[in-house]
């Protein structure tokens, strides 16, 4: 293992991004600026787990960003079942700063399925539940 | 593979011999561009020998405000290394292990980070 | 003039934060027991919660992320988490304490019996964060919760020894037929009720719901140096009435008729209109602010759209969660329980949300990524850490003193 005592800085083209620092728990919006999710966890394209990686093979990209009941697992330890994930995938994000933007609208993504079920059995059905405020 | 099973792992160099816990994933956005943004590469895993939790950065971003957190913060995370995607042999559910002659680099986001 | 009638949303944190109900008993039973000698909590308080309200304020006009989104980026899911339920818990109960002050209020106003004025105000706080917008709901109740100065007003009345207060404040001493574990104990409740983590989420959030940007960090800081002075003033008024007509009759408060008292004496049937008109704008006003920020916090924490500046379709779950939290509320007071004695339970979480809340402001306001050039600077940044420490060591203080003087009894 080589190594100093101040470890050599390695200088990488194009944008870093640490998924702790800048990813997780980072508030998603759409590209109208409304809220969708927060990143509760990450999907990477794999390696299979526990075999050796051949030399040379190709670093994973990231897929997807996240949601659903990815938060508990990430807690409390656990995986939760592929099927129950909910995936934001890679190509839809736009710009990841303060907060990580879309280019799409919010509404289609399953990401959005739990608030649009609450949005039409509940609140929709309240009078006054679609009346603009300002 | 979802990053929260990998984040915490224990990582171990080739002869066993215990080098800390992986605290962060860094990727690269350097390909050719996607639709909206470029692919995002995995570059390599942040090693900590102290501690998993990545607790806000301090160790990485040069950010030295306020200065006792900050100190605090940069002890706690003393040791801490980068490890390239191709000096990664295994990723397991209880270790990452590293290749022969793995180079650890100083984890710090941008030149003017110190450590 | 246009800046300083714009000071609508501090004056409502600080309502919620420093008279509400739990507050305007406890402040009179302080008065009643303590005179005067722990005004320098309230003062040590009120700086506190400037400082960090400001911050949080700044942090949500620079970077248009509120106090609880922050948080969780910080600490992580796992101490934010914490914090949620933590904090989540204590807006509940006051949420459930401050409905039942409504009800009492109200009671007291026109002897219709208390519980039937539960439902009443389930509904009509409902009603208020559904329909009316932001900024009519500040200002009415902002202003409405000011004429608790008549407190002040009945103080001067009452022609109190003004040197022996003085000396009380400045020379503060514990009296002899109290403790001293009783004494801090009422410091550390003070000083908590002062910097309840909910005015700082509610006055970020109140931040976003009126579009403050970076133009707008001056109307941030008057709101901040206006609002919390004046909330600690009408706390201490409060108190210092109790201490000259309660403490030297030996009257123990019990309840909120107690803590009118005063004002009846000093100012007749005016005063105690306006102070009724009082109580109930500012339990109201604390009814709105800790249900707005219960859904606030759980919004924020998912990263559901959120704020009264939405169409509720918009921000379905935001008011679904605001609904169940009433709802909740209303239930808990329908068993009969006290609702005073309510918010003197919700001091014990309070211990876990204070420091969680307030180290990841302190760390987020010297971020330039968020901050762009308005970081803290120096002077701010020490005396910022200052409280940390202070707030660290109530909230290791709150619970062990909670159980040994039986929540001051």
């Amino acid at each position: 293992m080589k190594t100093a005592r101040q470890p050599k800085y390695l200088r990488t083209p194009g944008r870093t991004l640490d998924a702790q620092l800048h990813l997780l728990d980072r508030q998603v919006l759409d590209v109208d600026g409304v809220p969708v999710t927060t990143v509760d966890d990450i999907e990477i394209s794999a390696p299979p787990p526990e075999t050796p990686i051949p030399a040379g093979t190709p670093a994973p990209t990231l897929t997807a960003l996240l949601t659903g009941p990815v938060l508990g697992t990430r807690i409390f330890g656990g995986r939760p079942p592929s099927s129950r994930l909910i995936r934001i995938p890679w190509r839809d994000v736009a710009d990841v700063g303060v907060v990580i933007r879309l280019g799409v609208r919010g509404e289609p993504l399953d990401a959005d399925w739990v608030e649009r079920w609450i949005r039409d059995k509940i609140i929709a059905r309240i009078p006054g539940g679609r009346h603009d405020p300002r | 593979m979802i990053l929260g099973d990998v984040l915490g792992t224990p990582v171990h160099d080739p002869a066993g011999l215990r080098l800390g816990r992986v605290a962060d994933a860094r990727f690269t956005m350097n390909g050719p561009p996607g639709q909206l943004l470029a692919d995002a590469r995995l570059l390599g895993l942040i090693v900590s020998p102290h501690s998993a939790s990545s607790f806000l950065g301090y160790e990485r971003t040069g950010l030295a405000r306020p200065w006792p957190i900050a100190h605090l913060l940069r002890w706690r995370h003393r040791g801490s290394f980068l490890v390239l995607w191709a000096d990664i042999d295994t990723i397991g559910t209880d270790t990452v292990r590293l290749r022969e002659g793995f180079t650890a680099y100083s984890p710090a986001l941008n030149d003017t980070g110190n450590e | 003039m246009k800046r300083l009638l714009g000071v609508a949303l501090g004056v409502l944190t600080a309502i919620g934060g420093f008279v509400d109900i739990g507050d305007l008993v406890t402040n009179a039973v302080v008065g009643s027991r303590f005179g005067l000698s722990l005004v320098w909590v309230v003062a040590t308080g009120v700086v506190g919660i400037c400082v960090f309200a400001n911050m949080s304020g700044r942090v949500a006009a620079a970077s248009g992320r509120a106090t609880f989104e922050v948080i969780r980026e910080r600490l992580g899911p796992r101490a934010g988490l914490a914090n949620l339920a933590a904090s989540f818990l204590i807006n509940l109960m006051t949420v459930t304490a401050e409905l039942g002050g409504i009800a009492l209020a109200l009671q007291l106003a026109s002897s219709v019996q208390y519980l039937l004025w539960v439902p009443v105000a389930v509904v009509a706080v409902w009603l208020v964060i559904w329909r009316v917008r932001f900024s009519i709901m500040e200002n009415v109740t902002g202003l409405l919760g000011l004429t608790l100065i008549v407190f002040a007003v009945a103080l001067f009345l009452l022609k109190p020894d003004w040197g022996s207060l003085g000396a009380q404040v400045l020379a503060p001493s514990i009296p002899e037929q109290e403790t001293a574990a009783s004494y801090w104990y009422y410091a550390v409740a003070l000083f908590g009720a002062a910097m309840t983590p909910y005015e700082v989420f509610f006055f970020s959030s109140g931040a976003v719901e009126e579009g403050w940007s970076i133009k707008d960090l001056a109307q941030s800081r008057i709101n901040v140096l206006v609002g919390f002075p004046l909330g600690g003033l009408l706390s201490v008024s409060i108190a210092a009435c109790a201490a000259v007509v309660l403490l030297p009759a030996g009257i123990a408060v019990t309840s909120l008729s107690q803590v009118i008292l005063p004002v009846a004496e000093a100012a007749g049937k005016v005063g105690l209109a306006f102070v009724l008109v009082g109580i109930v704008a500012a339990t109201f006003g604390a009814a709105l602010e800790t249900t707005l920020s219960s859904g606030y916090t759980l919004a924020q924490f998912f990263g559901w759209s959120w704020g009264k500046f939405r169409r509720p379709a918009q921000a379905a779950r935001f008011h679904l969660s605001m609904i169940i939290c009433l709802l909740i509320g209303g239930a808990v007071l329908a068993t009969g329980v006290d609702p005073v004695l309510v918010t003197e339970y919700s001091v014990v979480f309070s211990a876990i949300a204070l420091p969680l809340t307030y180290l990841p402001i302190l760390i987020v306001a010297n971020d330039p990524q968020y901050m762009g050039e308005h970081v803290n600077g120096r002077p701010v940044n020490m005396v910022a850490m200052i409280y940390l420490v202070i707030i660290l060591a109530a909230s290791l203080a709150a619970i062990p003193l909670m159980i040994v003087t039986g929540a001051g009894s």
